[in-house]
């Protein structure tokens, strides 16, 4: 499917699934998630994370609806459900989507500037950069007999002002390597976007409706 | 016609009294091989990335007088047009990509030129093969050392076929055989495909049977001039440095005492092992220098002493494996003098920075009167209010190693200390390092480039050669 639809029916489905207070809706969206991240084949490991992380917040949610919320327990489970409906719907797009392919599809179907389908690319693969440099910054202050916790706004000063010397480095190496802003550019990976894409889109739209009514 | 001249080009940045090059005027022939030679921090980089048309949009500096390709100033040639004119590869190997693995960049590159993206793959496969690294194609551009990366981006040069080639000290993390490999490789690019080649690099060894014209730009004069044969003859022996092949060093005893131990240690960078050391000892007490060619591992191995790296096998401070001691406790005995100075600082101002070390140093050598002596012997004295950001960088490396003596810690190393210090601040170093070594018995290890001027300040001489480290007698 392509990228861009993919993101934007994950968000038309979060979107909606924050006004409609509904425990069937969360689980079947849970549950297909589920489904559609193991035909994916995505890591077990992965998926365990995706259990285990949303748990104490969820469990905060529920626990102060139950013994505080005035409106009843059933709140208490659309809030726990949904929270764990985000994660995993969310999950249906970040681990199956490759971040080239959405910044190509963006650029090339829905006319975003090139510059910004590109700056978005390199902004994304400079992540393990960024987390080499805290790691030397927070290094080199215990050098200095200072230990910076990883809130300290000291270590972000110095992290962003690195990253402000990288982000000219970068604009240099696209400039050099031919990159001119709003020039016309060819594409070897043609991205298209197929009328299936929309039916997909409609597909899944409609069947999310489908539990509101059911239960 | 792609004859490149630059006439009465002055370029001077901010905040600098001097220009850094000073109504220089010179023609690179078509079809040539250039190379513009001299010591580092002199301004052959900022040339070439104007030439590049790179500067001054990305520097904080400016320049009068004009570049032009053939008859056409650069400031007139669309930016569209410039990549299939000018090319570029930097001096620093990781600041010139784009996307993540080799064929996404080069394809990139290819696709911004506006080619046809039905040739397009068969360009890239030339590219890569003129460079003999086909089997780098689908290899992640992180994964890759200094030399390989040079390597893929001197392809895409090649793929982009521009008419100009600029390259910024393109060999500096190659080892001879490759270095020796693409200088024929550039050969084959002026011979069959008639490029202007402009080299950038500190010195000339290696290049004299390749290259066509020679520059030099001497340092303190701001100028660069075209070097006739003889001149040229003269440069190419810059090893017969009387002063230094004089220097000879004792070589160490068994009994010699040391903290700082190599224990069956093997430094490894993507499967290329940089380092196997069975057992060698850092002396104490010693001023020890560290040399060896660019890109053999002589940061890394300073890295690994610090904990910033990973390697195989054990390092001993004391006797303890420095994996098992706190990292805190660690590092307030074993310092390292980044080769970047502003990775040092923690605080805003000078003040603050000064006062900082001194609050938590581990020993305290210098009063308060000693260290204003120390800022007022290096010519930083009455900027204490001053953001240690906004300093030039060779008052940035002036602070930093005050600062870093100020902490006192049992070891010291220090990685390129001397790059950019003029020749009365580099005395003045060299003083305040004997001082920490001899009166205060710090143990400083040292790598550096230069050597001159710095006779007097070592103890021993480690040379990191082919994977090893010996002690040496000779300096040259």
């Amino acid at each position: 499917m392509n990228a861009a639809i993919k993101l934007f029916m994950v968000i038309v489905i979060g979107v909606e699934i924050s006004f409609i207070q509904s425990v069937p809706l969360n689980l079947c969206i849970l549950a297909v998630s589920c489904c559609y991240l193991l035909i994916k084949r995505v890591s077990i490991k992965s998926l365990l994370y995706l259990i285990i992380y949303p748990i104490i917040p969820a469990t905060g949610l529920l626990v102060s609806q139950l013994f505080y919320g005035i409106q009843g327990p059933i709140i208490g489970w659309v809030l726990f459900t949904r929270l764990f409906a985000y994660v995993w719907l969310g999950a249906t797009f970040t681990m199956t989507t490759n971040i080239k392919d959405l910044a190509f599809t963006l650029e090339q179907n829905f006319r975003l500037p090139s510059k910004f389908a590109y700056g978005v690319l390199t902004a994304f693969n400079l992540v393990p950069r960024i987390i080499t440099e805290v790691q030397t910054i927070r290094h080199a202050s215990l050098m200095r007999g200072v230990t910076m916790q990883l809130w300290s706004p000291k270590l972000y000063f110095k992290a962003i002002l690195a990253a402000i010397n990288w982000s000219s480095d970068l604009s240099q190496a696209m400039i050099s390597h031919g990159f001119v802003e709003d020039a016309p550019r060819t594409h070897v990976e043609k991205t298209t976007i197929r009328w299936s894409d929309f039916a997909i889109f409609a597909f899944w739209l409609i069947l999310v409706q489908v539990p509101i009514f059911v239960f | 016609m792609t004859t490149v001249s630059v006439s009465h080009f002055t370029f001077t940045y901010q905040h600098r009294d001097q220009p850094v090059l000073k109504d220089v005027n010179l023609t690179f022939p078509d079809g040539k091989i250039s190379i513009i030679a001299g010591p580092s921090g002199t301004g052959k980089s900022t040339l070439l990335k104007s030439i590049a048309g790179l500067y001054p949009e990305f520097a904080n500096g400016d320049y009068t007088g004009a570049i032009t390709i053939g008859n056409q100033n650069i400031k007139q040639i669309p930016a569209t047009d410039f990549s299939g004119l000018i090319s570029m590869m930097f001096q620093n190997p990781n600041q010139q990509f784009t996307m993540t693995n080799v064929y996404d960049e080069i394809q990139f590159a290819l696709e911004n030129r506006q080619l046809d993206p039905a040739i397009i793959p068969e360009r890239i496969d030339d590219a890569l093969k003129f460079v003999n690294i086909t089997k780098l194609k689908h290899r992640d551009l992180a994964a890759l050392s200094g030399g390989e990366k040079q390597k893929v981006a001197l392809a895409i040069i090649i793929a982009m076929d521009s008419d100009i080639i600029l390259l910024d000290e393109p060999f500096a993390s190659l080892d001879r055989q490759s270095r020796a490999d693409l200088l024929h490789q550039l050969t084959r690019l002026r011979d069959q495909k008639q490029k202007t080649i402009i080299l950038v690099d500190h010195d000339l060894s290696g290049y004299e049977k390749v290259v066509d014209t020679f520059f030099y730009l001497a340092p303190g004069q701001y100028q660069i001039k075209q070097l006739t044969p003889k001149e040229v003859a003269a440069l190419l022996v810059p090893f017969d440095n009387a002063e230094l092949k004089a220097v000879s060093f004792p070589l160490p005893n068994a009994g010699d005492a040391a903290d700082l131990v190599l224990d069956h240690c093997e430094l490894k960078q993507n499967d290329t092992t940089l380092l196997t050391a069975n057992q060698f000892k850092f002396l104490n007490n010693k001023v020890t220098l560290i040399t060896g060619e660019n890109g053999i591992g002589k940061s890394t191995l300073f890295k690994a002493l610090t904990r910033l790296f990973k390697y195989q096998g054990v390092i001993t401070y004391q006797q303890k494996d420095i994996q098992k001691i706190k990292k805190k406790k660690y590092l307030s005995h074993v310092a390292l003098v980044f080769q970047d100075a502003e990775m040092q600082f923690v605080n805003i101002t000078v003040e603050e920075e000064l006062a900082l070390s001194m609050q938590n140093a581990v020993h305290n050598h210098y009063s308060k009167d000693e260290i204003n002596a120390m800022l007022k012997a290096l010519q930083i004295d009455g900027r204490e209010k001053q953001v240690v950001y906004t300093l030039s960088e060779g008052q940035k490396k002036k602070l930093q190693i005050i600062e870093m003596l100020i902490m006192g810690t049992d070891i010291l190393l220090m990685d390129e200390p001397f790059k950019g210090l003029d020749i009365n601040s580099l005395a003045t170093v060299v003083e305040m390092l004997r001082t920490a070594s001899q009166k205060f018995g710090q143990t400083i290890i040292i790598i550096s480039h230069q050597l001159s001027g710095l006779e007097t300040l070592f103890d021993y001489h480690i040379q990191f050669k082919n994977r090893q480290l010996a002690y040496k007698e000779q300096l040259l």
